[in-house]
């Protein structure tokens, strides 16, 4: 019984929307699938809290056993506390004369430029990836190279400085070669997704219990 | 090692060293490069254009702070144009890390630049968690997935949403999106609700979506800083109103022209580099 | 019923719908399929569940009959015809019983009354029992039909439509005839889609049979899968540890089902070697099933002691947190190998360049295709697309999901024959041809 419920459930779970999909019948769609998207952000909420206590967990171990980049888990720790008291306990949003809660402060002032580095280093990170990439190897990498370098110069306005016709040429190389390969992938992924699914379905393979 | 090869090797750090003054130097003297506008951006303003006023138009700002700078400007831009039109926003946020952070600030940027009040030209909704739940629960009943706006005011007591029930309502709906939500904006409303969708995203994403634009799924993409700054050159363009306002992105284009061209000599050096090692090691 | 009109050319009274009594064609097949839907659900052990679910009968009986809906409104409720714009309506076709569609024909519109295209159209509706018409929307001259959707079942509803004059001047035509929206049984502009999933789903089934009965099926080499071992005993070697990233996405995307599939097998060989494996999450949900996936591979190998729950840990549910603190795992811990399996977006190069730098050997699989760039640029071996979903086969050889992998060829066979058929067929000019694979 403790394998054949879960199985069940999601056999269930993933069949009716795909009945729903081709018979509108409101009792499955209104009673059984919404119920389930409802069950599906309970589940994931309560989750978030496993996912805590394992935070929480993994970085104490660590301090404890002073293992390497332990101070980083006390940061971790304290940020963490703060910014669940500031949200819980201390308002959000603007004060009445115009001054920010601590929580909105840190999420403008901290977390936003922090997100906005991360984003940002892909472009250090294109240039260098790029450097090594990029070789004429042989026919096909060079064909690659003349892509990239089209793309490069057809998507700043020094491109039509060179030639007016570069941005098109560049939206051509990104309307069609991009588009068949894209769409190439797409088709062998959505298809391997679906048999991956049937799988689930009928119960082959089952990696959300342990069983891969 | 020779100097061929160790240049061929050259410390990272060396390169984004050059990237990092290639970004700075336009910063502090900027060039003013000109704008050409691609037909997937010129699409989504002729969309926008030629609605008339009264008609409505929905913008999910399903994006956090980090693609911010790419699609704050994007979002300004239409934001503008919705205006100089009369057309009527409706803002909401599905993307949980900012998204209605990123609404609250590009609306109330709108207001403080061109007086446009909240309530009257647009309207904020706020966030809903669950991305897919909602974009299905809106084809029915707006209301019931947002009650309130993100002022705590009730839908049905706001007179610009008066009427506005579900997409049938909407002119059209733009996703300014990272993730995956752009495709399920596609996936879902647009290809079970009919409603026409556009979609506003990273440059690093904007190449899937092309696939979508050619099967006609969505009616334009607007695709990293290059895509915004086309929009707002457009925006200029048709109404002189808005000369003078920001330009963030058409001066972030000087930046990326550079960066790009530090990235192509990159490139170009590192094939000069491999030939030349690659010849020594055949006369070897 | 689809196909049932109730059309309005400003003529008070004309009636068309339903007949008394004709439950169609829709309901009488709906009857027992949805017999046989319960049947299903029952032997699917939901006994409970279909308990629940209100017979077809009892539906039916508590819906108006025909003759009440569509009995003439009561004479002075139908206002005088003003604006002269012949439009009909009818049930939408393949719904579930909530909505109606409104159509009009856009050049007739335009010639009578002299309006642009893009003109804007209004419009209002009332239940008949109700006396005020509801704004439920507006659409242009051009789009020639207009969907009133979330309407409720057994109520018979009756529209108008407004269009502003130059003067700003709101002008209604005449109210339309009453009509109930009707469920239909099967959304039939869905047909080829679901004969796409009979025929996927009857060849995976087949070829898993097929498999059953020991034909030998043949996949061909994956080299990132055959790379798994290599990076596994090199990490061994060094004495260093594994790092596993299994994507950025809850257990509900396939790509992080698939990536799960290949952690078990990872796993495996770490617990049979005895090398250190680390799992950072970004899902909690994923973090708990890695967990199991783990702890299993441990048992299996004879090795549970090895198995330690910090292993698979979470960080954080924010995408550039998370590849910021698994960087910093990479540059303190140097691990040996990589794994970047699973659905990524723009944190891909970011933890892959790292990767790099650190000279770990770095796997990479994904069916995202704008990050394929970034990984190809930056990983040893990177799996394309359905290759990642391919793995689980690959990896265990077992003929049941081998022959999954063959009915999903088959299919591919199938679409890329209708590709080709229907590029000939388009050039040829062959008219409907294309419509057989319309958007859903």
């Amino acid at each position: 019984m403790k394998r054949q419920i879960p199985i069940m459930l999601a056999i269930i779970a993933s069949v009716c929307p795909v009945i729903a999909f081709f018979f509108p019948d409101r009792w499955i769609n209104e009673w059984f699938n919404q119920r389930l998207d409802a069950w599906m952000v309970i589940i994931a909420s309560f989750a978030l809290l496993l996912g805590i206590v394992s935070m929480i967990q993994v970085n104490i171990h660590k301090i404890r056993r002073r293992a390497r980049g332990w101070g980083f888990s006390i940061i971790i720790l304290v940020t963490f506390t703060l910014m669940a008291a500031f949200g819980l306990f201390g308002g959000q949003g603007e004060r009445a004369d115009g001054s920010l809660y601590p929580f909105t402060w840190m999420f403008q002032f901290v977390f936003s430029p922090l997100q906005a580095t991360m984003f940002s280093l892909l472009a250090f990170y294109v240039a260098s990836a790029s450097y090594r990439a990029f070789r004429v190897r042989n026919v096909e990498a060079t064909l690659l190279l003349i892509g990239a370098l089209i793309i490069m110069v057809g998507r700043i306005p020094l491109g039509t400085l060179i030639h007016p016709l570069v941005p098109d040429i560049a939206e051509w190389v990104m309307k069609f070669p991009n588009t068949a390969a894209q769409r190439g992938i797409i088709i062998g992924a959505a298809l391997g997704a679906a048999s991956m699914s049937v799988r689930v379905m009928v119960g082959i393979e089952r990696p959300y219990m342990g069983k891969s | 090692m020779s100097w061929a090869d160790r240049l061929l090797f050259v410390d990272r750090r060396i390169i984004f060293l050059f990237v990092f003054v290639g970004a700075l130097v336009p910063i502090i003297a900027p060039i003013g490069l000109g704008v050409t506008v691609s037909p997937p951006v010129q699409q989504v303003f002729d969309r926008i254009e030629e609605m008339q006023p009264g008609d409505a138009v929905m913008i999910a700002f399903d994006y956090g702070p980090s693609d911010g700078p790419e699609l704050d400007p994007m979002a300004n831009s239409i934001l503008r144009h919705c205006h100089f039109r009369g057309v009527k926003v409706v803002g909401l946020s599905l993307f949980p890390l900012g998204g209605v952070d990123m609404a609250i600030a590009r609306m109330r940027q709108l207001a403080d630049e061109l007086g446009a009040a909240d309530g009257v030209g647009w309207v904020n909704l706020g966030y809903k968690d669950g991305a897919q739940a909602p974009m299905k629960a809106m084809g029915e009943n707006i209301a019931s997935v947002f009650p309130t706006d993100a002022n705590g005011v009730p839908y049905e007591e706001i007179a610009m949403l008066e009427g506005l029930r579900n997409y049938n309502n909407f002119e059209m709906a733009i996703s300014l999106a990272t993730s995956i939500l752009g495709e399920w904006w596609i996936n879902l409303v647009n290809a079970q609700f009919g409603i026409d969708v556009a979609i506003g995203t990273t440059a690093v994403s904007a190449p899937k979506y092309y696939a979508y634009m050619e099967a006609k799924q969505t009616l334009g993409v607007i695709g990293g800083m290059k895509g915004a700054s086309e929009y707002e050159e457009l925006v200029e363009r048709h109404y002189p109103q808005a000369k003078g306002l920001s330009r963030t992105a058409t001066m972030g284009m000087d930046v990326q022209s550079i960066v790009h061209l530090v990235i192509i000599f990159f490139i170009l050096f590192g094939n000069l580099m491999f030939i030349v090692t690659r010849g020594k090691k055949e006369a070897k | 019923m689809p196909g049932q009109r109730s059309r309005n050319a400003g003529v008070p009274g004309s009636r068309r719908g339903s007949l008394p009594g004709d439950p169609g064609w829709g309901t009488l097949l709906w009857r027992p399929l949805r017999l046989v839907a319960l049947v299903y659900l029952a032997l699917l052990g939901t006994g409970g569940l279909a308990g629940v679910w209100v017979p077809a009968a009892a539906q039916d009986a508590a819906a108006p009959v025909a003759s009440e809906v569509f009995s003439p409104a009561p004479e002075g409720h139908i206002p005088p015809p003003e604006l002269p714009l012949d439009f009909s309506v009818v049930d939408t076709p393949s719904d579930d019983g909530s909505s109606l569609t409104l159509r009009w024909d856009p050049d007739q519109v335009m010639q009578t009354l002299g309006v642009a295209t893009i003109a804007a159209l209004t419009f209002a509706r009332r239940a008949v029992e109700e006396t005020e018409f509801l704004p439920v929307g507006r659409a242009r001259v051009r789009d020639g039909e207009f969907r009133d959707a979330g309407l409720e079942s057994g109520v018979a509803y009756i529209y108008r439509i407004g269009l502003e004059d130059e003067d700003g001047l709101l002008r209604n035509t005449a109210a339309s005839a009453p009509l109930v929206p009707q469920a239909n049984f099967f959304r039939t502009h869905r047909t080829n889609a679901l004969i796409l999933v009979l025929l996927m789903f009857g060849l995976v089934v087949g070829f898993i049979l097929a498999a059953r009965k020991g034909i030998d099926l043949f996949i061909r080499r994956i080299a990132g899968l055959d790379a798994i071992a290599e990076a596994v005993g090199r990490a061994t070697e060094m004495g260093r540890k594994i790092l596993y990233i299994p994507g950025i996405i809850s257990v509900n995307e396939p790509q992080t089902l698939a990536s799960l599939g290949i952690l078990g097998y990872v796993a495996k060989l770490t617990a049979r070697y005895g090398t250190k494996l680390e799992v950072p999450n970004i899902d909690p949900l994923t973090m708990a099933a890695a967990r199991e996936i783990v702890k299993q591979s441990y048992l299996e190998e004879g090795t549970p002691e090895a198995f330690n729950e910090d292993m698979i840990h979470y960080i954080t549910q924010d995408q550039f947190a998370y590849a910021a603190a698994v960087n910093g795992i990479m540059v303190r811990d140097r691990p040996a190998a990589i794994f970047l399996l699973g659905w990524f977006a723009a944190e891909s190069l970011l933890l892959s360049e790292t990767g790099q730098s650190v000279g770990a050997i770095q796997i990479a699989g994904t069916a995202q295709v704008t990050q394929l760039p970034f990984f190809v640029a930056a990983c040893d071996y990177t799996m394309l697309g359905e290759e990642l979903f391919a793995a689980s086969a690959y990896l265990s050889k077992d003929p049941l999901i081998l022959g999954s992998i063959k009915g999903q060829d088959m299919v591919k066979a199938v679409i890329l024959v209708a590709i080709v058929v229907g590029v000939i067929m388009v050039s040829a000019g062959v008219p409907g041809f294309a419509d057989l694979f319309s958007a859903l």
